[in-house]
């Protein structure tokens, strides 16, 4: 792999206009269509977070304010550099409408909103899907010389199929019978705005009503990390870093929404080792995303 | 200096003192929307203290110390205690403070007070809360909020109108405070209905607690038992929320209110949860000397209280369950048992909440593994239960209702002492929202 150092921190909403005129490109047959992953690790030196982002990102989640960095917050700060990878003109598939399937991610210290960050990222796992064509972008956040935070992010292509990669079996569908809930999450319609106030991601799809319907979708839906960081947040006090969490989504939250979250904690010699967790539509009775937060300590 | 006495001649002591239930008063509990509409917490307050004042004849007296509470309170309220002690009959020299514990506040204030005057630090005091749902704070959205907040801060012009560019139009819709636990979003309600479920309490059972309630209470106020505990307000004499009449057939026909989207079968109604409510209560406790010098009556002795709290915001335990681990806490402390109380006084936030308690005590498995006893403490003689009606009858002004249960139940106990002519002993039980609990002992000699 090779190793290109970015300047300064790459700006979400020029990446996206650049992922809007690939498309258009593309679908006027300009331009050739790469059919393998770059083989490079985009990386940007000293990031600095203003703690009133920190704040923010910290009071939407409805969490405390602290001087430590949500997990999915560092997401948000690295998210950029794995755009930039993601719209190189190299890189095999379309950005605009791809599907947010899984995280995972490493949570190894408690990373104080002061310390400069290293932050790369690179894609890796291209790989058939049953309704496309699946990646895993990968990214590592360093701080004082090591590794604080590692993650891998999912990301399907519908309908997308390059030479060369067989096409998977759709997985059996079981049904999902919700639990019971111990939360429930009123979205309102600006919950995707306001998600893209505090992250920076602007993607269209969580914006408005409008803007998602440009790209396909009948409403705006809520932005996975956001709902991600929502059940972090409420673990926040009793998980403490090292841990890993990870969440796999399956139906989009069309906005506004009333979601119902189980969340079951469970403990080893007294102490927190992992809480596994459930989001559903209250009235729907659709599954919405399903994962766990785990302990890394001893 | 400090083993000086203070103008009352008030000394520490080394040897705890009894600290007595004098008497108490409370104006009659509303229903929300209702004959208090108009009333603010501070006036419902004011009128508790000065009914207590008339009935002891306390008018300019220093009373030691005055503790009150309301759990819905203006930011303007932010003395609500002491401006209700300047408005009131009371001497104006008499300190007081605010407490908040959201439904355990009255209790609280009694146990609070009561250790105090255990010290010696005080030789009288009055417990009190106060609640108005009708009357209810409204603040401005947190959008608003910040802008107005940040204007403050804004230096220049252009500054100025950088931050007002910032509203929204959703901005101006106010916030109204509701029932929904913080940190799950779900209502107190819900909370319960998933506790209700867990420990399958029937709708039967709850309607038959309800009606019970509602009976007891009728019955009490049909023998004069609150005469020399309320003081008509507003044109009300009795709770508004009193249905005499109700019968299970009645309650049978209500739909179910909470819980309707939690899976399981949903049985908890408007006929057996308590509605919001609004009132004041008020307890003057004191030293056994201060009642025999001042010539007032003593109905029963503060012996001890337990708080507790339970995990609930990932449903390791319901919402409401605390006062299941409290009041075998503080039972072990005091070396008792059900057998030896006379009344238990379980306030009503719904009924399945009181029937979850019940349960939790008389289940093998609960009392083994959550309470590591080795046998379960039994079942609590329905005939001992909220003889006089509770919450679900008189409705429940959330921080008033502590004040109504030590009052009712010191009384109840002093009348069982005097018409047996033996000690008796009652069992005090609040549920109060954050997964808390507070209990208490009460005894007649």
């Amino acid at each position: 792999m090779s190793e290109v150092i970015l300047g300064e921190m790459p700006t979400l909403s020029r990446l996206y206009l650049t992922a809007a005129s690939t498309a258009a490109r593309h679908k006027l047959g300009v331009g050739q269509q790469a059919d393998q992953l770059p083989a490079v690790r985009h990386t940007v030196d000293g990031v600095h977070i203003a703690p009133e982002r920190v704040s923010g990102f910290q009071q939407l989640m409805h969490g405390t304010v602290r001087d430590t960095l949500p997990s999915v917050f560092l997401h948000s700060v690295a998210f950029p550099v794995v755009m930039s990878v993601m719209t190189r003109p190299d890189f095999p598939l379309p950005l605009l409408g791809m599907v947010h399937l899984a995280n995972r991610v490493n949570h190894l210290r408690p990373v104080h909103f002061a310390e400069p960050l290293t932050v790369t990222a690179w894609a890796e796992g291209l790989r058939g899907h049953h309704a496309g064509t699946q990646v895993e972008l990968h990214t590592r956040i360093e701080a004082g010389g090591e590794t604080v935070w590692e993650g891998v992010s999912d990301y399907l292509a519908k309908a997308v199929y390059l030479p060369g990669l067989d096409k998977a079996l759709r997985p059996e569908r079981t049904d999902f019978i919700p639990p019971q809930p111990t939360a429930r999450w009123r979205l309102g319609p600006e919950a995707g705005r306001e998600y893209a106030g505090v992250s920076g991601d602007f993607n269209p799809i969580h914006l408005s009503a409008v803007s998602a319907k440009m790209l396909g979708l009948k409403r705006s839906i809520a932005h996975g990390m956001y709902l991600a960081s929502r059940v972090l947040t409420s673990v926040e006090a009793t998980a403490s870093e090292p841990f890993a969490w990870r969440i796999d989504f399956a139906a989009p939250v069309f906005l506004p929404a009333t979601v119902a979250v189980r969340i079951h904690d469970t403990e080893r010699d007294g102490s927190w080792e992992a809480s596994e967790f459930t989001g559903w539509g209250e009235r729907s009775h659709r599954l919405h995303f399903t994962g766990s937060v785990n302990t890394l300590a001893g | 200096m400090a083993a000086s006495p203070d103008a009352t001649g008030t000394r520490p002591a080394n040897v705890l003192r009894k600290a007595v239930v004098i008497g108490g008063n409370r104006i009659p509990f509303a229903r929300a929307n209702g004959a208090y509409t108009q009333a603010s917490n501070q006036d419902m307050l004011t009128a508790a203290l000065d009914g207590l004042v008339a009935r002891f004849g306390l008018q300019d007296e220093r009373i030691g110390e005055v503790a009150a509470g309301a759990v819905l309170k203006h930011s303007r309220d932010f003395n609500l205690t002491r401006e209700a002690v300047i408005g009131s009959a009371l001497s104006p020299e008499t300190p007081a403070y605010d407490l908040q514990q959201a439904c355990a506040t009255g209790l609280e204030t009694v146990v609070g007070l009561a250790n105090k005057i255990k010290l010696g630090q005080i030789d009288s005091a009055i417990a009190g809360g106060v609640d108005s749902a009708s009357d209810a704070p409204i603040a401005v959205s947190e959008g608003l909020r910040a802008v107005l907040l940040e204007l403050h801060r804004a230096k220049t012009v252009q500054q100025k109108l950088t931050t007002l560019a910032k509203l929204r139009p959703k901005d101006l819709a106010p916030n109204a405070p509701d029932t929904a636990e913080p940190r799950t979003g779900l209502s107190m309600g819900e909370h319960q209905a998933l506790t209700t479920a867990a420990w399958n309490v029937t709708r039967e059972a709850q309607d038959e607690l309800s009606l019970a309630s509602h009976r007891n209470l009728a019955a009490a106020y049909e023998r004069g038992f609150f005469d020399d505990l309320m003081t008509p307000y507003r044109g009300l004499a009795k709770d508004s929320n009193l249905r005499a009449d109700t019968t299970l057939e009645k309650l049978a026909k209500l739909q179910p209110v909470f819980g309707k989207n939690l899976g399981a079968e949903a049985t908890m109604t408007a006929g057996n949860s308590t509605p919001l409510t609004d009132g004041a209560s008020a307890v003057l406790i004191g030293s056994e000397e201060y009642a025999r010098s001042n010539d007032l009556p003593v109905l029963a002795e503060v012996v001890d209280s337990e708080a507790a709290a339970v995990d609930f915001v990932h449903g390791k335990e319901g919402l409401l369950m605390a006062p299941a681990y409290a009041v075998p806490r503080l039972l072990a402390r005091q070396g008792l048992t059900f057998a030896d109380f006379d009344f238990f006084e379980i306030h009503e936030a719904f009924a399945g909440t009181v029937l979850c308690h019940m349960a939790a005590w008389e289940s093998e498995e609960f009392c083994r593994n959550k309470l590591g006893l080795q046998k379960p403490l039994g079942a609590i003689d329905r005939t001992r239960l909220n003889v006089n009606g509770s919450s679900l009858a008189t409705g429940h002004p959330f921080a008033a209702t502590g004040g109504r249960l030590v009052a009712t139940l010191a009384k109840m106990l002093r009348e069982k002492t005097d018409a047996e002519s033996r000690p008796t002993r009652g069992l005090i039980s609040v549920c109060a929202a954050g997964g808390m609990g507070v209990v208490a002992i009460l005894e007649a000699n």
